[in-house]
């Protein structure tokens, strides 16, 4: 949620005991950030979340944008809302892009991994920091990980090559192949984690509503079929998959 | 800038979710189905639907009676805007085993006349917006029809009234009427569903519009400003060129117009010492007057006010008047000046002094780099078809013996004020704009400067001109580019 003038203000409604977590999937088109809500969605319990809703234009059919909600309720009692956000890739909808990056608390950046994307990758990321700026999000508390996507097709990018990106920010660098699932709950992981440490940094949320990183995280992730992932360890899955 | 708040966040009441019309018309056909009425609330209490039927007689009868219509009233208001919870007299509904778990939520009022209601929180991404009032209904396990609790109500109650009037009241098992609460809810998880979706849909597009308006005026505005400040450096650059033009040129004039006078003796004779020295006083003034002229050439291209005007000439005339016009310098500097053209004249179209001023500065160049002794030579080529301009056309050539081009300087030297030797130390003298201005005025014509070179071993310029320039060519003279790349950035 934004004011006028002032730093963005944690969507934090201690009247209707209520906290909302923004996290938008942004990126160039064709990256992958659909692809990554679906599987989120599809590993998700039903009961935690809403419909994957994706919104079109009138017109041209082209994607607007998705949307995601996980919700749960902590154990002091706090509802506790994940918004999970896609842009619309297309450069003609930067509008767009803007209005739902309004009061993000964490951003996603699907990259496509290939050599030939670097060029759209950059661009889009560009844009990114301008339109960050222009909604008033400071990108020093408005935490961003990355996802390197599509890491297998031919052209992409070595090991090597990624490390080399990694080093060039201080951004979290995920790999990923969204469409079989690999990466998806990482990046996801890496992208809450950060929400929180940055949201409780601001808004004190272990002192004011007694809910620490690990049982944020515990409750989306438990509630999420992790098999097959790197964080089964850490969150095992509660229902075998069919 | 910032635009006003987003739809996307802030919490959106069951009302904006539904379409109200075909809202009430999905629940009207439901009513209708099923006989049992239902109303539909927001989380504010505000009706969004209310559908009755059956009811109707039996109720008004109930109600007809003061102490009816007190018992009446704090019923509806129970099930309107009570708890949704275990308490003010609602227990768990007697339901069906398969249908527990989706009955989350649903709980079961009775009303003091032995009829009863089911109520059911509209839950909807973890948030209640609202519930459904499913009744009244005739359970099928209300045995004793009045039950004390309505028969109280007054002495005047006729049962066999009230009896006749309550048969209307659609009966059934409660577990009936759960099920089909449940099948009720379903069908508006979807209508909410959809209606989210049109809803956003909509406001979304709205937003984008706005939004989009607001960047597009705003870019405006900042293109007008910078349109107005383009144009102030403009007329300020050119009230510069023609001052800077006017008060370097007239007193150079008159240093080279005294000189001369001194060096032919008009103030009385000069030594021959003199002479050297009033000689070079005019020399270096020619040389300062052509590099005036020359930033002021590369000015005007840039400012793309240069306009070539296009009309018969002679291609054996342009090469011998620029060799005739560098001839002095060659014979002073020891470097032989050749001259090779085809047997047959012909004629041409293009800007003559324009063409001359081509020549002339390759020829210059020439000069300048070829050290004593060696040659320069020009070479005009018939008038024939030119792949390279897909035209008929004719080539010059420019050969020196000089010090030669590296290969990488190749596309650079084209650029204004460059040099392939920028050092102060460096040999040879100029500001670097004499190929620039080739490449503009040759391009104007529509045709096209090659170079080779060997360092050490001299350079060759080509230039291929059409013998007819388009007149689509002279109005795309292009500015010599100095490459500026931006510093790079980039995460990825």
């Amino acid at each position: 949620m934004l004011f006028d003038g002032t730093l963005p203000d944690v969507q934090l409604n201690h009247a209707q005991r209520e906290l909302t977590v923004k996290i938008v999937y942004y990126g160039p088109g064709l990256s992958g950030k659909t692809t990554n809500l679906q599987m989120i969605h599809q590993r998700t319990q039903p009961d935690v979340r809403g419909r994957l809703l994706t919104v079109e234009t009138h017109d041209d059919r082209t994607l607007f944008f998705d949307l995601l909600p996980v919700f749960f309720s902590t154990a002091a009692g706090f509802k506790v809302k994940v918004k999970l956000f896609t842009v619309p890739g297309q450069v003609i909808h930067n509008a767009t892009r803007r209005i739902v990056l309004q009061g993000a608390d964490a951003v996603a950046f699907i990259a496509d991994s290939r050599r030939s994307a670097s060029a759209e990758n950059n661009s889009y990321w560009k844009n990114l920091n301008e339109n960050m700026r222009e909604n008033g999000l400071d990108p020093a508390q408005v935490p961003i990980v990355i996802q390197f996507n599509k890491r297998d097709l031919p052209d992409t990018r070595s090991d090597a090559e990624i490390e080399e990106a990694r080093k060039k920010g201080k951004e979290p660098v995920v790999g990923a192949i969204a469409i079989r699932g690999i990466g998806v709950l990482e990046t996801l992981f890496a992208v809450l984690q950060s929400a929180f440490r940055s949201l409780d940094a601001r808004a004190g949320l272990t002192k004011n509503i007694q809910l620490t990183e690990k049982e944020f995280l515990t409750q989306v992730f438990q509630n999420i079929d992790t098999s097959g992932t790197e964080l089964e360890r850490l969150f095992p899955p509660r229902v075998k998959p069919l | 800038m910032r635009q006003g708040e987003s739809v996307l966040q802030r919490r959106i009441s069951l009302g904006e979710l539904l379409d109200g019309e075909s809202f009430t018309d999905v629940v009207k056909g439901f009513v209708e189905l099923y006989k049992v009425g239902i109303k539909v609330f927001d989380d504010k209490g505000a009706k969004l639907a209310d559908i009755k039927v059956g009811n109707g007689d039996f109720c008004g009868y109930v109600f007809s009676f003061p102490e009816g219509r007190r018992r009446c009233t704090a019923t509806v208001s129970r099930v309107k805007d009570g708890p949704l919870g275990l308490s003010h007299g609602a227990r768990l509904p007697v339901i069906d085993s398969d249908d527990q778990a989706r009955a989350k939520g649903m709980v079961t009022v009775p009303c003091f006349t032995g009829l009863r209601y089911i109520l059911l929180p509209i839950l909807w991404e973890g948030d209640t917006l609202g519930r459904v009032v499913f009744g009244p209904f005739q359970p099928e396990d209300l045995k004793d029809f009045p039950p004390p609790s309505l028969k109280e109500i007054s002495e005047g109650f006729d049962t066999a009234n009230a009896t006749r009037f309550v048969e209307k009241v659609r009966r059934a098992p409660e577990t009936t009427i759960a099920r089909v609460l449940l099948h009720f809810a379903r069908l508006m998880q979807t209508m909410i569903f959809a209606g989210q979706k049109m809803f956003l849909t909509t406001q979304l597009h709205i937003e984008a519009t706005l939004e989009q308006n607001r960047d597009l005026e705003e870019r405006n505005k900042k293109l007008e400003e910078m349109n107005q400040k383009l144009k102030d450096l403009d007329r300020l650059k050119s009230a510069f060129l023609a001052t800077v033009s006017h008060e370097l040129r007239t007193p150079l004039t008159s240093i080279i117009g005294y000189s001369e006078m001194l060096a032919e003796g008009l103030a009385g004779p000069l030594n021959g010492e003199q002479v050297d020295y009033v000689r070079t006083i005019m020399d270096k003034g020619e040389t300062l007057l052509k590099l005036i002229s020359s930033i002021l050439d590369i000015s005007q291209i840039e400012a793309g006010k240069v306009r070539l005007s296009f009309e018969p000439m002679d291609p054996f005339e342009l090469v011998n008047s620029s060799v005739s016009s560098l001839k002095p310098q060659a014979q002073k500097k020891g470097v032989t000046l050749e001259t090779k053209l085809p047997p047959r004249p012909f004629q041409s179209t293009g800007d003559r002094d324009r063409l001359r001023q081509v020549v002339t500065n390759l020829l210059t160049n020439a000069v300048k780099f070829t050290p004593k002794g060696g040659t320069v030579r020009v070479l005009l080529s018939e008038l024939t078809h030119q792949p390279d301009l897909n035209t008929q056309g004719f080539r010059v050539i420019v050969e020196d013996s000089g010090v030669g081009i590296p290969a990488d300087q190749f596309d650079k030297i084209f650029q204004s004020f460059y040099q392939v030797d920028s050092s102060s130390t460096r040999e040879y003298g100029g500001a670097g704009i004499g190929l620039a201005i080739v490449k503009s005025f040759v391009e104007g014509h529509g045709g096209v400067v090659r170079v080779a070179s060997e360092v050490g071993r001299g350079s060759r310029f080509t230039l291929i001109l059409p013998a007819l320039p388009s007149t689509q060519a002279q109005v795309n003279i292009t500015p010599p580019v100095t490459a500026i790349q931006a510093p790079a950035d980039d995460r990825f």
